[in-house]
């Protein structure tokens, strides 16, 4: 029997929309592959259909995700959607087939006898750390007010390797909920924003958009010493460990935070 | 009248001289209380706690660790900030506090504050001026994340209940494991002193729980609880009469942590040892392994350590050396144990165990699934079956174990042991098998005594 590959978009839209179209073909799971983006070789008996992403389709899938395999599950499956490897849709797509179509059900993601659920397991952890050591790691400067208003906006640049914006956001607009705020997503163009007391949201920016370095507020350059003098100061000479320090923090979340910009 | 030697400081030198005094305080989680913000203040917390950096040592940067002020009336000999040091000295205001925390927290460079002070005037004064920094930042502020504070030994009950109410989490430090050894070096702190609040802050939470559960929306009493600390290697204690203590704080006075500082000679005091090759960092690092044991692992004191064999092999972390020592409860056969012997297993975690024991729902694993659950195989190779096989034919035999173990720490990514380059086996390994420490008699009456104050 020829095998099929459905061809989504990189998005948990196309996703879901794939296996909503893998569900709907009715032609038995282990030949049907979900694949992010285009093949560079081609196989030879495999045929390759293009999935387009539809809000409606997702809208089903997620509905469905939740209320058959719970939100823990759910939320999984969406962190693994976010991840930076290309094999997710396949994973993503045949961890619900066992959860919904083997019975393995809300306890899903304990079945790591499935290579294809604890590949996803693995995906969904990378996202869920990387997103985690954003929320510790981020650094806000205060950028300075509009003309006019006399309100402040926190902004942070990062470049994860998962799509991690949307996991992050919701713990900072619980934090700072007082607080205007940006995250910019350097890799994908992606702006988490958080205006003070309200919701926030996701914009992504044009292709050719760069930030440059924006202006900052008259007090930001003086508290970035202030804490650069404090992470100089608590280090205890006699038992100065580098190795452990990039363990703990890697460099490419250094080259992200002040305190590590400048040498010392 | 007040005379003013020193000119006015500016928050920067202020914060130097404040963050060096505070720095050889270990503790600085920020876990154990999970609140929400309520969209009036800024901030919230995590129950698992938030490292917000790492310094040059590799410890985590979790709170804004500083002290109130480093004058000090008191005297002890391991302290940088002792009376008869000639130090620069400086005192924060509780606005500046306030505002630094604030800036800080706002920036997300830290998770909360964690403040702690000298011996200003009296300990009442100066636990007055904690109450009232940390009033300002809660109420003027309102500040809703994580906060630390120090219950200063002999400061008024009422003073530290006020703090219990604001702060997440107080501690009171123990320094020493031992009342004599407290006494030799602190001569100003009695463990009397130190043992009172602990108490009073244990009772605290105990009633503050009660009053929860009939009236939810009551004010918490140190929601994430308490924790101590102690100082390892200033004076000759043995790990097991440490571990003794941590076990009895944990058990009787319900801490959530006990820290072990690896002792700095930071004033080279004659009456301290001059450590050659810098602090025991090794042998801190055992007794935190050991910490978690009792913990999370379900182990007690006397499985790990006895009076005979009252220190750590530094050649293997305190589980593995359990399970050499016990071979006749190996292998285990991970299809079928229960949970707690799959925590016995060197190599096997609280996470693994119980990925395992969900894994295993679906079928028979393999070793391949052990890899993918996370499991450690090469250290856990020499005591689990899988479906009644192992994984490479081994010998169940401590020597022959243990050499392995230890070489792959030596060759792979494990920890380096600089003492074993020589070849020296690791039955001569315990470092305290030195004629200063082998003096038994004397140090099972320090360990009775010992257990009598504590308890």
């Amino acid at each position: 029997m020829e095998e099929k590959y459905l061809i989504c978009e990189d998005s948990l839209e196309g996703i879901f929309t794939g296996i909503y179209d893998a569900y709907a073909l009715r032609e038995g799971h282990e030949r049907l592959h979900l694949q992010i983006g285009e093949e560079e070789n081609l196989r030879l008996f495999a045929e390759y259909v293009h999935i387009a992403p539809d809000p409606v389709k997702t809208d089903k899938v997620a509905r469905t995700l939740q209320t058959r395999l719970g939100e823990h599950v759910y939320h999984s499956l969406c962190r693994a959607a976010a991840s930076c490897y290309p094999d997710k849709g396949e994973a993503v797509y045949k961890t619900v087939v066992d959860a919904l179509t083997a019975g393995s059900g809300r306890r899903v993601m304990e079945n790591v006898r499935n290579p294809h659920v604890a590949r996803c397991f693995e995906l969904a952890r990378f996202t869920a750390n990387e997103a985690h050591y954003e929320i510790e790691f981020i650094r806000f400067q205060e950028l300075a007010a509009v003309k006019g208003t006399g309100d402040s906006v926190l902004f942070t640049k990062i470049g994860p390797k998962n799509n991690v914006v949307p996991f992050v956001m919701p713990h900072f607009a619980d934090r700072l909920s007082i607080e205007n705020f940006m995250i910019y997503d350097e890799h994908r163009k992606l702006f988490g924003v958080h205006p003070a007391g309200e919701d926030w949201y996701l914009v992504t920016a044009a292709a050719d958009f760069s930030p440059g370095e924006p202006a900052r507020s008259a007090k930001e350059q003086e508290y970035q010493e202030l804490f650069c003098t404090f992470h100089r100061t608590i280090a205890i000479k006699s038992r100065e460990n580098r190795k452990l320090q990039r363990q703990m923090c890697a460099y490419r979340y250094q080259d992200y935070m002040v305190e590590f910009k400048q040498k010392g | 009248m007040e005379l003013r030697i020193a000119p006015q400081m500016s928050v920067m030198e202020k914060l130097k001289i404040l963050a060096e005094g505070a720095k050889y305080d270990v503790s600085c989680s920020s876990s154990g209380s999970s609140r929400q913000n309520d969209g009036k203040g800024i901030g919230n917390t995590v129950a698992a706690g938030l490292c917000h950096s790492f310094a040059a040592d590799g410890r985590c940067i979790s709170l804004l660790k500083i002290l109130f002020t480093n004058e000090c009336i008191y005297d002890c000999k391991y302290c940088v900030n002792r009376r008869s040091n000639d130090v620069p000295r400086a005192s924060f205001t509780p606005d500046e506090v306030c505002e630094l925390t604030m800036e800080f927290y706002r920036r997300n460079y830290i998770e909360g504050l964690f403040l702690s002070s000298g011996i200003l005037y009296s300990p009442n004064y100066t636990m007055e001026l904690i109450c009232e920094t940390v009033h300002r930042l809660r109420t003027i502020h309102r500040f809703q994340g994580y906060i630390h504070i120090k219950a200063i030994p002999g400061a008024d009950p009422l003073l530290i209940q006020r703090a219990g109410y604001l702060a997440d989490r107080m501690s009171v430090n123990l320094e020493m494991a031992t009342a004599e050894g407290l006494r030799m070096v602190a001569p100003n702190k009695h463990r009397k002193n130190i043992l009172a609040p602990m108490r009073q802050i244990q009772n605290g939470i105990t009633e503050n729980k009660n009053e929860i559960t009939l009236y939810r929306h009551a004010p918490h009493f140190c929601e994430a609880g308490q924790s101590t600390q102690m100082v390892i290697g200033a004076l000759p204690e043995s790990d097991f009469q440490i571990m003794s203590v941590a076990e009895t704080l944990y058990e009787k006075f319900s801490l959530k942590r006990v820290y072990y500082s690896a002792f700095v000679n930071v004033n080279e005091d004659k009456e301290l040892p001059a450590l050659a090759g810098g602090p025991p960092l090794l042998r801190e690092h055992r007794l935190y392994q050991a910490d978690w044991l009792l913990r999370f692992y379900d182990f007690k004191v006397e499985e790990l350590l006895s009076a005979d064999r009252p220190n750590f092999n530094m050649a293997i972390d305190p589980k593995a050396d359990w399970a050499v020592r016990h071979l006749e409860q190996f292998p285990v056969e991970i299809n079928r144990a229960d949970y707690h012997t799959l925590l016995r297993i060197p190599g096997l975690g609280v996470k693994s165990a119980r990925r395992i024991i969900a894994a295993r729902r679906f079928g028979n694993l393999t070793f391949a699934d052990l890899k993918k659950i996370g499991v450690v195989l090469k250290r856990a190779l020499y005591f689990i079956t899988c479906n009644g096989r192992m994984m490479y034919p081994t010998k169940l035999d401590e020597e022959y174990i243990v050499q392995n173990l230890v070489w792959q720490n030596q060759m792979g990514r494990g920890e380096k042991l600089p003492f074993l380059a020589d070849g020296t086996s690791y039955r001569q390994m315990s470092l305290f098998e030195m004629p200063a420490f082998d003096n038994d008699n004397d140090k099972i009456s320090q360990y009775k005594t010992l257990q009598t104050s504590v308890g």
